[in-house]
């Protein structure tokens, strides 16, 4: 009997040393998910959990009595603490000015503990082996754990159970550790009653973690979005994800994508400086839509704007894209900018109550696919919004994809020129998006005159550029439609059923 | 003073005997009426809201003659108007465009409006009773005028007109739940076998010729207002008989149109078609001929707060002529030929004379009846049915997502015992909002009105519920757990129903002459169909005779 426990030791060992690597990883991993640059935060995170080890090391000196017990009350400790480590992270995440002191801290607690774990061990195991039986045995397991879990963490563990399951099973891994040695040295050791059931409840607490995984953190999406998730949130309006894959962070509302940050800097050149370079006299800006601040990063650029008014219906959003450093990066905390304004209210009734003028109006909502957003693609709204409009003023529109649903697009088109206004339609190709459209509109007597340069700096908009924007080769020249009002509502079924072909 | 006290703890000892025996008298024939109906207990939904219904206490003090206190005092107003609904308004607008401004509208309720009332929560303002007009026929000019004051025609495009954008019914507008989804429109369609879809179109194609179709003295055979309607018998002989028995006769068996039409009964008479006449029958479908240069022909027009919005346009600037809380109790000849009416103030406990020389009895006639007690009016006020009504309106704060299209403003179920409910925030222009008013109407027919009524004024709020939401959770499943609140309004007789030989009377004829060119009549119930644009030339009709004989 005798001889059996000590392997039994050794197996812990092997189990523990795996545990220890695995939450090295996560926490790794949801730092450079989180935070971005994954060099950085690998180090840091390396760096942070082996220093911890160290001072666990240290302080197991200062273990004297019950070693065995004082062993087992670590495992389950390290079992909870490692077990909730990605859900708790993922959850204080929102809260981004504490974050990495919450990161650091768990790094450092777990580092810690599993830096207790191996000394305690070999003092458990220290007179039943010699010292360089004890040496060789010891270490050699650790290292396969380590070998194991570094193997199975890329390949199995993150594709299958995703960081937040991965780290509930490591934790019960971890406790059935503490469990298994209390029962079977449960004569040499003091309360063992107590710590027999403490490890279960931990367990089926971890358990509960594992099983409710997706209800507790709200990830359920991660099997719908090929990226890994690192944001969500549900506001009174809509849903809001965040993914992040390599260096590429895609938004998504409601499961339509937003942007792709590789490629959305097509998007909003086209869509602002089309318009505001051929307006050198421009001072007052109004976006409408656009909560992420992108339209209003590029209307920044010109030294003329005097004030952007940005009204998005979406608290949740606009806060989001004011406080996220990773989002701040995006947007060049365009949001927080003294020019810009922020509003948060539904832009119909915000607009019917509205008298001053604007020289450029970008409006830039989500596409009409329901009769709610709808209604900001009539012609009563589009009446409103010329009444706003400065006489020489500009206003664009994102009109959806003239490829895709060229019977949309030119909708939008008839909509804006039935309420007097003469248009200009143009496109440009966004990769995330396919080939997409705008409108421009303006008084039927301005000339709309083409910019013959632009700002420095800019990556896609160009004089040849949008020569190429202003052409409607064939498969997307106009079509005839009727004007879309509140009582008929056309460009939604349109939108329906062009993008059906598509989706 | 103590004269007044004196009267007033008589009256209302009197009141609450009579209300006592009256009450004796509803509760037995709740009683018996418990027995006609399925279950009547209570599941105890877990449902605040209440109920309500026009001043009863008033109208049946009124029906019963109790005792009033004596005219404290007496002064003159040269036209008098009895009753602030559409037709009351519409008679005063009528007076005072024309110069006349010494009139006075004697409303008993606490508010103006009749059917078009209307009230408000937290989340949007809601209609109590009618919730739409059809945009106008075209010859229809005095209406036409009107909708262009209050801006609801804005211009003219080609010469038709061009109606506000705010108030065309809002896209998506009609759903019909039917094979168990909510299908575009209320004509059945999803899930309809062709035999039935072939008998539906055949029976539209039909109403279309009817629509265009002039009579032999060159009028319309359906028009609205319906008495300028052609004289045609051939036309008119349709009115002799039922709906039900024109459709059997002329081999529509289609249970899905039958279905349809019954739906289109209910809705605008509150009586199922074997109650109505053909020549009503048909005439919803083939009168409103309105075209727009903005919308399409019979566009629908409406608001939040239903017709309550259209109502206080038409009070607009009416503002001091109406007296509201107040009931006429009867009216009497003087010896000098002036009419002096007894109005008793419901507020104040306190009556006066009125001496008028003109009076607009904008009132329905079951009420004339009581107040012409001293005249000889020789109608059969029998003749006249009135349709019990319930509204509900019901606070959700989120409507369950299902099969189909997406909530409309107008929502129906085929073969349910309602007509369906209508959202009333589907004029607002938000995009979000997470709160809802539905308002739900159901007609109380399916007994004869006045047992209908009966059991209605008996029936308590839970009751009711027992009654709504069964059918509200077989369309949405699970929807009772998203109601905040319901609040109940009974219209005892809330529309006159144009039951068969009841629009071409001779008796109805007579109810709409006036009485020695002194006592003129204004209301819904002498067209015979109850839709605001009848309230409204009746109104304009009865001032119209006045002016004409003072001229």
């Amino acid at each position: 009997m005798n001889k059996k426990l000590p392997a039994l030791l050794l197996i812990s060992v092997f189990v523990v040393a795996t545990c220890g690597l695995i939450y090295e990883l996560i926490a790794g991993t949801l730092a450079s998910y989180l935070l971005g640059d994954s060099v950085t935060q690998f180090s840091t995170i390396i760096g942070v959990y082996l220093f911890s080890m160290g001072i666990g090391s240290w302080i197991s000196k200062y273990f004297d009595k019950n070693i065995l017990s004082w062993f087992i009350q670590i495992e389950i400790l390290v079992g909870l603490v490692g077990g909730f480590s990605a859900t708790i992270l993922f959850l204080v995440f929102e809260s981004i000015a504490s974050f990495r002191i919450v990161l650091y801290g768990f790094v450092s607690l777990t580092g810690i503990l599993v830096g207790l774990e191996i000394p305690l061990l070999m003092r458990i195991l220290k007179d039943r082996y010699e010292f360089k039986d004890l040496v060789s045995k010891v270490f050699t397991f650790d290292y396969i754990g380590a070998l194991l879990a570094s193997l199975i963490f890329p390949l199995l563990l993150i594709p299958h159970l995703g960081l937040v399951k991965t780290a509930y099973l490591f934790g019960i891994l971890n406790v059935l550790v503490a469990l298994i040695v209390c029962v079977s040295f449960k004569k040499e050791i003091k309360a063992s009653k107590y710590l027999q059931s403490a490890s279960l409840i931990s367990i089926i607490v971890l358990l509960a973690g594992f099983v409710y995984a997706e209800r507790i953190t709200s990830f359920s999406e991660s099997q719908t979005y090929s990226d890994t998730i690192i944001y969500s949130k549900s506001t009174p309006y809509q849903r809001i994800i965040l993914t992040k894959k390599n260096k590429v962070l895609r938004l998504f509302l409601n499961g339509n994508l937003q942007f792709s940050s590789d490629d959305e800097y097509r998007y909003h050149e086209a869509l602002v400086h089309p318009g505001l370079q051929a307006l050198p006299f421009a001072r007052h800006v109004l976006v409408m839509g656009g909560g992420d601040g992108l339209a209003v990063r590029e209307i920044l650029k010109y030294p003329n704007v005097d004030s952007v008014t940005l009204v998005d219906l979406d608290k949740g959003m606009t806060t989001l894209f004011q406080s996220n450093k990773i989002l701040l990066g995006l947007n060049k905390n365009s949001l927080l900018s003294p020019k810009v304004k922020v509003i948060n209210a539904d832009a119909f009734s915000w607009i019917k109550a509205q008298r001053k003028k604007f020289d450029f109006i970008v409006i830039d909502f989500p596409d009409p696919s329901n009769y709610a957003v709808g209604k900001l693609y009539t012609n009563v709204f589009y009446t409103l919004v010329k009444s706003i409009l400065a006489p020489k003023g500009l206003i664009v529109v994102q009109s959806t994809s003239p490829y895709v649903a060229p019977k949309s697009f030119w909708t939008v088109n008839k909509t804006l020129e039935s309420v007097g206004f003469k248009t200009i339609p143009y496109h440009n190709y966004v990769p995330s998006f396919g080939e997409w459209g705008y409108i421009m509109a303006t008084e039927p007597e301005n000339v709309y005159k083409k910019p013959q340069q632009y700002l420095p700096g800019l990556k896609f908009i160009s004089k040849e550029s949008l020569d190429l924007m202003l052409f409607f080769p064939k498969d997307m020249s106009k079509v005839e439609t009727d004007v879309n009002k509140l009582n008929n509502q056309i460009l939604v079924k349109y939108f329906e059923d062009e993008w059906a072909n598509v989706l | 003073m103590s004269g007044q006290t004196f009267y007033k703890d008589d009256f209302t000892a009197y009141l609450k005997r009579r209300s006592f025996l009256l009450r004796i008298g509803l509760i037995t024939g709740g009683i018996f009426l418990n027995s006609c109906y399925k279950k009547l207990k209570s599941n105890n939904y877990n449902i605040k809201g209440n109920l309500f219904g026009p001043n009863a206490k008033a109208g049946h003090a009124l029906r019963d003659k109790i005792k009033i206190p004596l005219a404290s005092k007496t002064r003159k107003v040269k036209i008098l108007i009895i009753g602030s609904g559409i037709s009351g308004l519409s008679a005063g607008r009528w007076l005072k465009n024309s110069g006349e401004l010494d009139f006075e509208i004697i409303e008993l309720e606490n508010h103006i409006g009749g059917n078009s009332h209307y009230s408000s929560n937290k989340v949007s303002s809601y209609p109590l009773g009618a919730h739409y007009i059809t945009i106008a026929n075209n010859d229809d000019e005095l209406l036409i005028d009107f909708l262009k004051e209050i801006n609801v025609i804005t211009h003219f495009e080609n010469d038709l007109p061009y109606y506000n954008d705010y108030y065309l019914t809002f896209d998506p507008e009609e759903r019909l739940l039917i094979n168990g989804e909510w299908q575009e429109g209320l004509i059945p369609d999803f899930g309809v076998p062709q035999a039935d879809k072939k008998q539906i179109r055949r029976f539209l194609n039909d109403v279309e010729k009817l629509k265009n179709t002039k009579g032999n003295d060159g009028k319309f055979v359906f028009n609205i207002p319906v008495h300028s309607s052609s004289n045609d018998l051939e036309y008119r002989k349709l009115d002799k008989i039922s709906f039900e028995s024109y459709l059997h006769t002329n081999g529509y068996d289609s249970k899905y149109l039958l279905w349809y039409l019954n739906y289109a009964c209910k809705d605008d008479y509150g009586q199922k078609m074997d109650k109505i006449s053909a020549w009503a029958g048909l005439h919803y479908f083939a009168s409103r001929r309105g075209g727009a240069a903005n919308a399409e022909q019979n566009a629908i027009l409406t608001w939040p707060e239903g017709n309550g919005w259209i109502m206080k346009q038409l009070a607009t600037g009416l503002k001091e002529h109406i007296k509201t809380s107040n009931m006429c109790y009867e009216i009497k000849k003087m010896a000098d030929g002036s009419l002096s009416a007894t109005i008793f103030n419901l507020s104040k406990n306190s009556t006066e004379s009125i001496l008028a020389e003109k009076v607009i009895l904008c009132s329905p006639q079951f009420v004339n009846n009581h107040l012409l007690k001293n005249f000889d009016r020789e109608i059969n006020y029998k003749n006249f049915s009135y349709a019990p009504w319930l509204v509900a309106n019901i606070t959700i704060n989120q409507l369950p997502d299902s099969k189909g299209i997406t909530l409309c403003w107008d929502n129906v179920a085929f073969n349910t015992p309602s007509v369906g409910y209508v959202n009333s925030a589907q004029q607002h222009l938000k995009i979000s909002e997470d709160k809802k008013i539905l308002t739900y109407y159901l007609p109380l027919c399916d007994f004869e009105p006045s047992i209908a009524r009966l059991a209605a004024y008996s029936r308590d709020y839970s009751q009711w519920l027992d009654i709504i939401i069964p059918e509200l959770e077989m369309m949405h499943p699970n929807l009772s757990l998203a109601i905040e609140n319901i609040d109940i309004w009974i219209w005892g007789h809330g529309m006159i129903a144009p039951t068969q030989n009841f629009i071409w009377s001779d008796n109805l004829e007579k109810a709409r002459k006036p009485i020695e060119n002194k006592i003129f009549f204004a209301h819904s119930d002498l067209s015979g169909i109850s839709i605001f644009e009848e309230a409204f030339h009746q109104g304009i009709n009865a001032a119209k005779q006045i002016l004409n004989n003072n001229g």
